[in-house]
């Protein structure tokens, strides 16, 4: 029972560190980004590509993250920042777009290998802490929730407490009077991507070590995120990673009820969400407790 | 009847036979009559392209071999193999296959890999009136799967499958688990899927039938990325062989944590299917990938020859390597196989241009190919010819290029495949 509540928190950690990025896209430039999961692969790939130069990790994590903050912000550039500019449809549209181009463009390139980064670190994709009652936890799973922990305290300190931050805020909730104030609003919000971007090295690596990827794994990572930033909710990013503990312990519980209710019952959780968030079932609860309380 | 030659018949007629001898009648001609077309369909792109990534070579290696035609009943044909990518969709494949029968109207179809690929495009086969010949998927998921009865007369005319089904896995895993000294204790992992659950149900009985026991938790979900459970269960009953049939990242992810968990040290056979047909499954599992059992339905060390090529199977895995600088897979015999039972069935038949003759030909077709002797005489059904599965093991190479050596461990489905290595214990 012990064991199961920590590999599902453990999980819960790996779900908000892939979908960190995807939730600060949409909470500071209301962009739900479909090509989340084909960027995360695109930079393990990189990752991938280094670590067989003979770059260590870490280094490749930060090569890395600088190379995707560049083309988080080029893509903003060529693409996000036009498509913005027609609508909500557009932007969802061109992301959808991007991702069918990288995942096809990665399999051309890189070919149908599954790959993983495990290799490049030796045992730690398989060590583990012996804790007593033999209960036995992955190393790499705890390093992923610190840094997915790591990371989300990064975003929000920056968020709040940095005058970038703060342009970022101003340049979401109101770009024309942001621009007005004097804030590059275009530069902002290519810094904005160049960030989503950049935190998905860190999804891209623990993915990356955790299991194997081939050119078109990018849809699966997509949707636990996406699962995991619709639970939560936005507003803080700390919320992302209650969506995804809520999304990982109701995984875990369904697979503990059936081994087939490990996606079941994440789904679940998801749809139950989703209905409670729309306003028409909103209201419907409303007034059958009004009704109860008149009865 | 009589017949009024008029001037505008007559003009028409003229020009007919005009444009025929202007457009030169070795075109006009050879290309409608003389010439084969062979359909073949197999996943190039898209999460089945493993498969398909050696399918180019192959066709190259067959198109040099058949560049001058062949004889067929005292006639010269050139061949046409028309080579299409399904990009791992099911959809498509059968669109694929429509579209190469109505519009270039091929004499032939052949379809490798997977369910996905070959499902669909035997059933537009089928329906069309046109041979069509596959491998490399359990006979009996193509068979029952398109709705064949057990005990009722094979419902198909046109399409014919040959390959491994369950009961080949079966007496390869009896055979590879006999070899090193276990508590004959069986941890499955299946998907809730087409293999999964053909496995589950066909072979399961038989392995606790044979005197293992088995312990199963359950089918899983394909995208499952947190094994706890499975791995708790297997760690209590103490399993010392390992079963599954998954993808290849979720096998990545399940066994990096069982390894976390102890269970690696445990398991003595790690029996993998369908992940570990190719190197690059088993180098992404780094240290974890030593001595991973596997079994492959094509091996180069298979002694035969393709009759198509000429080419032996360490000839064209050498070639494949030199000229791609990739380790050799197991896909290579197998697609060129069904190249050269396609051309064993269009030679088998009357007239190779009649699409009746050549499905009338292929139920007792005893075919050589690269990957053995593909016969339909001894099937397991009308329209399926057996395929061997043979015990292998991915051991650390010793010297060349690459880092695992793919070692012939059990012959049972095939005794003349050499036995060239002794299965490892896994947590040795």
């Amino acid at each position: 029972m012990m064991g199961l509540v920590i590999s599902a928190a453990l999980l819960g950690g790996y779900y908000a560190i892939l979908a960190t990025g995807l939730a600060f896209m949409y909470s500071v430039m209301n962009i739900i980004n479909l090509a989340h999961g084909a960027l995360i692969v695109l930079a393990a790939y990189g990752l991938y590509v280094l670590g067989t130069q003979g770059i260590a990790l870490p280094v490749g994590i930060v090569v890395m993250s600088v190379a995707m903050f560049a083309f988080g912000m080029l893509l903003h550039k060529t693409v996000l920042s036009r498509a913005s500019g027609g609508g909500e449809l557009l932007p969802l549209l061109a992301t959808f777009g991007i991702a069918i181009i990288l995942d096809n463009l990665m399999f051309q390139t890189f070919g149908a290998d599954n790959l993983s980064l495990a290799p490049f670190v030796g045992d730690l994709s398989w060590a583990s802490f012996e804790l007593p009652g033999d209960i036995f936890v992955g190393q790499l799973s705890v390093y992923i929730l610190v840094a997915a922990l790591i990371i989300i305290a990064l975003i929000e300190t920056l968020m709040r407490r940095t005058d970038l931050g703060r342009r970022i805020q101003a340049t979401s909730q109101d770009r024309a009077t942001a621009s007005l104030l004097g804030i590059n609003t275009g530069r902002t919000a290519a810094i904005a991507t160049g960030i989503a971007l950049a935190t998905g090295v860190f999804a891209a690596t623990a993915m990356g070590l955790r299991s194997a990827w081939g050119p078109y794994s990018g849809s699966a990572q997509l949707l636990f995120a996406f699962e995991a930033v619709v639970i939560g909710g936005i507003g803080s990013m700390w919320r992302v990673l209650i969506g995804a503990m809520i999304l990982a312990f109701a995984q875990s519980i369904g697979a503990a009820i059936h081994p087939q209710g490990f996606l079941i019952g994440g789904h679940l959780t998801f749809l139950i969400v989703v209905f409670y968030r729309l306003p028409t079932w909103r209201n419907a609860i409303a007034k059958f407790r009004q009704a109860r309380v008149q009865a | 009847m009589t017949r009024t030659l008029t001037r505008r018949a007559a003009l028409a007629t003229g020009g007919a036979v005009l444009g025929a001898f202007t457009l030169g009648r070795s075109q006009a001609f050879a290309q409608s009559s003389r010439t084969l077309k062979i359909g073949f369909i197999s996943p190039i792109s898209g999460p089945l392209a493993g498969f398909g990534q050696t399918d180019g070579y192959v066709l190259d290696q067959a198109r040099a071999a058949l560049a001058d035609g062949v004889t067929i009943n005292g006639t010269a044909y050139s061949v046409d193999l028309l080579d299409r990518d399904t990009q791992s969709d099911p959809s498509r494949a059968g669109q694929l296959a429509r579209d190469l029968i109505n519009n270039d109207a091929v004499d032939l179809m052949i379809a490798v890999s997977t369910p996905e690929t070959i499902n669909p495009v035997s059933d537009a086969c089928e329906a069309a009136g046109v041979p069509c010949i596959s491998t490399v998927m359990p006979w009996e998921a193509w068979y029952f799967g398109r709705g064949a009865v057990p005990g009722e007369e094979s419902p198909f005319n046109y399409t014919f499958h040959f390959g491994f089904g369950v009961d080949e896995f079966y007496q390869a895993y009896i055979s590879q688990w006999d070899l090193i000294e276990t508590n004959k204790t069986v941890g499955v992992m299946y998907p809730n899927d087409a293999d999964g659950n053909a496995i589950r149900a066909v072979l399961v009985p038989k392995l606790v039938e044979a005197g293992y026991e088995v312990v199963d938790p359950g089918a899983y979900e394909t995208g499952t990325t947190d094994f706890s459970s499975q791995i708790a269960t297997f760690r209590a009953a103490g399993i010392e062989i390992f079963n599954t049939f998954p993808i290849p990242p979720d096998f990545a992810a399940f066994w990096r944590q069982a390894a976390q968990q102890g269970l690696h040290r445990q398991v003595k056979i790690a029996q993998l299917a369908k992940t570990g047909l190719f190197p690059a499954d088993i180098e992404a599992l780094g240290g974890l990938g030593n001595n991973m059992a596997s079994a492959c339905y094509w091996h180069r060390d298979f002694p035969y020859t393709s009759p198509t090529t000429g080419l032996t199977g360490a000839a064209l895995c050498d070639g494949y390597e030199a000229t791609t600088g990739n380790q050799w897979t197991q896909q290579l015999g197998a697609s060129l196989s069904a190249i050269d039972v396609a051309m064993a069935a269009l030679s088998a038949a009357g007239d190779p241009k009649d699409r009746d003759s050549v499905a009338a030909a292929l139920p007792t077709l005893r075919a050589d190919s690269i990957g053995g002797i593909v016969d339909f005489t001894a099937g397991p059904v009308k329209n399926v010819a057996h395929g061997p599965i043979i015990g292998t093991q991915w051991q650390a190479a010793e010297e060349g290029d690459h880092q695992f050596d793919y070692v012939v461990t059990e012959n049972a489905t095939d005794p003349n495949v050499p036995i060239t290595g002794e299965l490892q214990a896994y947590n040795a």
